[in-house]
């Protein structure tokens, strides 16, 4: 007991980067949390529990404590990427525990998509990606020579966007003009002065696919992070969905049954699937297949970002603007049962017909 | 809201002036593949064309699984002939109601780089006579100018503004390219007057004033742009009169040089100004004709932007059906955010 008691606290890690260009950060077991920081403790299986008000952070075998600063940030969105010049300064907070919630979605957040540090530069990266899919697939409109009412539409969707998905709070947003720091005109004198390999990499990230081989990539990384991510955050949407509206409508509302159904299974789909590298017990798949399979189960979460995103739409549409978002869910459904099947499936030739 | 064809059928006139025809229908997919091509008698060229068709779609934002898209050409075409890419480009997403395109629309470009939405060039070795789509510089350099959109890649920024013609019998769409690159200055040189960085080819001395001095006055509202960029302005879609296609110069230099956001499909404007400088915008003529063609006109994601002084004679309903069919509305007053 004595000896308890004299022992010295974990070494202090790096942690003053924290609030600064690390939002979150993997702490030690039995450190305590740096100040002004909360701690997250995520089990293997996914599950997470925040420490409130922790003097040491306990944390059993095989658990990952995070440390995160509740911020608030600053950073610069581009909202398009053709037009560098005009930006949004967006700052956002993760914001303060929701008693209601049985699980609060930047804990699921850090559980799901951050492997030990959550830099800065990655969360607005994340965040603007998820902006600039928004706006393109017109989820969010932030069209040229806004008005009042359009602006304040999308600040509200944005607010709800960035909560749903990564359950950070917006605490201001407005449109500022970056060509103090951007000139577009250097960028295309850069591109003009580069060969044409240069080119190719400053060409748009095409969106993952599941049938155009080609790009480079770890397929057992990518499919390992691509299918905790459908693990965890799929019991999540359903309870989401369900959450999200209560359709009056009985047309509606077997809409809404159908896609928790359809969601059921894709969950129990992703939980039993097969590992990447086996295509019968004892009999390995070709790596060609398991980039395939990698394709498949990294574009399902294409899927699962746009759920979420929906999710948002969802909890500030009215009753008569159900029909047209159950609508999207049933395409984005529909996305997320092929991706799957494709996962499952042993070669390409089963699919194509 | 205009339902999405099941079918459509495109033409594409090849270099040994023949025309070939394209037919592209979509069916619910059933677990088959989510584009299945057929040429007659020529299997290598229905996978070629698959390809093509696979990535092409990469440059689009979203994507749908539960439909299939079935393309067919009706015969084979010679050996070599790369010319039908583009045609089966358009009629993919004219069958998924991602494009909006006239039916029977002709087309003829190829490209080696599909999967950045770049169109090489096309295969006519003549000039063809009327309405027809090429790729390539000069036609269709990137598949996202069909709604006006840059291309992300290139050296040279390009967009595209629509503005709704009413003069005469020949009613409809017009366009302004606007396309900017970098100016190079030599050190210590004499600064070079914003108005001879601009040019119009093509157009009289009068009109090259005109686009001028609107490009000079809404480069000095900006703040940001003036000295920086060398400017080329082209016009398209009809011959016009008046200046209501000012607003959508301004709005295409604008988004050209990266200083706009961007509309998701195209920007239609009309408007002038007696003084771009201070930013603002004047009423045109013509608000009845207008009003109908933009309603006829406006498909998903469009953007239109009209004078303030217009809001109040709007005909009745105008904003409401216009959300209706995807497109947004915004009478302004001046350019730039709110």
């Amino acid at each position: 007991m004595m000896l308890g008691f004299f022992k010295r606290a974990a070494p202090a890690v790096d942690a003053c980067e924290l609030g600064r260009s690390v939002v979150a950060l993997a702490v030690p077991a039995g450190a305590a949390p740096p100040a002004g920081c909360q701690a997250v403790v995520v089990g293997t299986d996914g599950r997470t529990r925040r420490l409130q008000a922790a003097r040491k952070i306990e944390a059993r075998e095989g658990e990952t404590a995070y440390a995160f600063h509740p911020g608030p940030y600053t950073a610069d969105l581009q909202p398009f990427e053709a037009a560098p010049e005009i930006g949004l300064r967006t700052s956002f907070a993760v914001d303060a525990p929701d008693p209601q919630a049985s699980q609060q979605r930047f804990d699921l957040y850090l559980a799901a998509e951050v492997a030990g540090r959550l830099e800065l530069a990655a969360q607005v990266a994340a965040i603007e990606a998820a902006l600039r899919h928004e706006l393109a697939t017109g989820g969010l409109d932030l069209p040229p020579c806004t008005t009042l009412d359009e602006w304040n539409a999308f600040r509200q969707g944005l607010n709800q966007l960035l909560y749903m998905r990564f359950g950070i709070t917006v605490d201001d947003c407005v449109p500022v003009d970056l060509g103090e720091t951007r000139d577009f005109a250097q960028v295309l004198a850069a591109r003009a002065a580069a060969p044409a390999e240069a080119i190719v990499s400053a060409a748009p990230a095409a969106q993952p696919t599941a049938n155009a081989p080609g790009e480079r990539f770890d397929p057992a990384a990518a499919d390992a992070k691509a299918l905790r991510r459908l693990f965890l955050e799929l019991p999540c949407l359903m309870c989401g969905l369900r959450l999200a509206a209560m359709p009056a409508e009985p047309a509606q509302f077997q809409r809404q049954q159908a896609l928790l159904q359809r969601l059921d299974l894709v969950s129990v789909g992703v939980n039993a699937m097969p590992a990447l590298a086996l295509a019968a017990p004892n009999q390995p798949l070709p790596a060609m297949e398991q980039s395939r399979r990698a394709r498949h189960s990294r574009r399902a979460c294409v899927s699962l970002d746009e759920a979420w995103a929906l999710l948002a739409r969802l909890r500030q549409a009215g009753e008569a603007a159900l029909p047209q978002l159950y609508g999207e869910a049933e395409r984005i459904v529909a996305n997320l049962e092929a991706d799957c099947a494709g996962r499952r499936s042993v070669s390409a030739d089963e699919e194509a017909a | 809201m205009s339902a999405i064809p099941d079918t459509v059928q495109y033409r594409c006139p090849l270099a040994d002036g023949s025309v070939l025809t394209l037919t592209a229908t979509r069916r619910p997919r059933l677990n088959r593949a989510e584009v299945k091509c057929s040429v007659p008698g020529d299997a290598r060229l229905a996978e070629r064309m698959q390809q093509v068709l696979r990535l092409a779609r990469l440059t689009e934002a979203g994507f749908d699984t539960r439909d299939q898209v079935v393309l067919s050409l009706d015969r084979c075409p010679p050996e070599g002939e790369r010319g039908w890419e583009l045609a089966a480009v358009l009629a993919d997403r004219g069958v998924r109601g991602l494009l909006r395109l006239p039916p029977g629309l002709l087309a003829n470009g190829w490209s080696d780089a599909w999967e950045r939405g770049r169109v090489a060039g096309h295969t006519l070795t003549t000039a063809p006579g009327g309405e027809i789509l090429l790729g390539g510089a000069g036609g269709l350099p990137h598949l996202g100018l069909l709604s006006g959109h840059a291309d992300p890649g290139a050296a040279v920024s390009t967009a595209r503004a629509w503005f709704p013609l009413y003069s005469g019998e020949a009613g409809g769409m017009a366009w302004v390219e606007v396309s900017v690159h970098p100016l190079a200055q030599a050190p210590g040189a004499e600064p070079q007057e914003e108005e001879q960085t601009i040019a119009a080819p093509g157009h009289d001395a009068a009109r090259q004033l005109a686009v001028r001095q609107v490009l000079c006055g809404a480069r000095h509202f900006d703040g940001r742009a003036l000295g920086r960029w060398r400017t080329a302005v082209r016009f398209g879609g009809g011959e016009f009169a008046g200046r209501s296609w000012e607003l959508a110069l301004v709005m295409a230099d604008r988004l050209a040089r990266g200083r706009e956001f961007v509309p998701r499909g195209r920007l239609i404007a009309s408007g002038a100004s007696s003084a771009w400088h201070a930013g603002r915008i004047d009423a045109v003529e013509g608000i009845e004709a207008k009003c109908a063609l933009l309603l006829c006109e406006a498909g998903p994601g469009d953007r239109i932007l009209l004078p303030r002084a217009w809001q109040e004679g709007l005909p009745a309903g105008f904003a409401e059906q216009l959300r209706m069919q995807g497109a947004s509305l915004a009478c302004v007053e001046r350019i730039g955010i709110i």
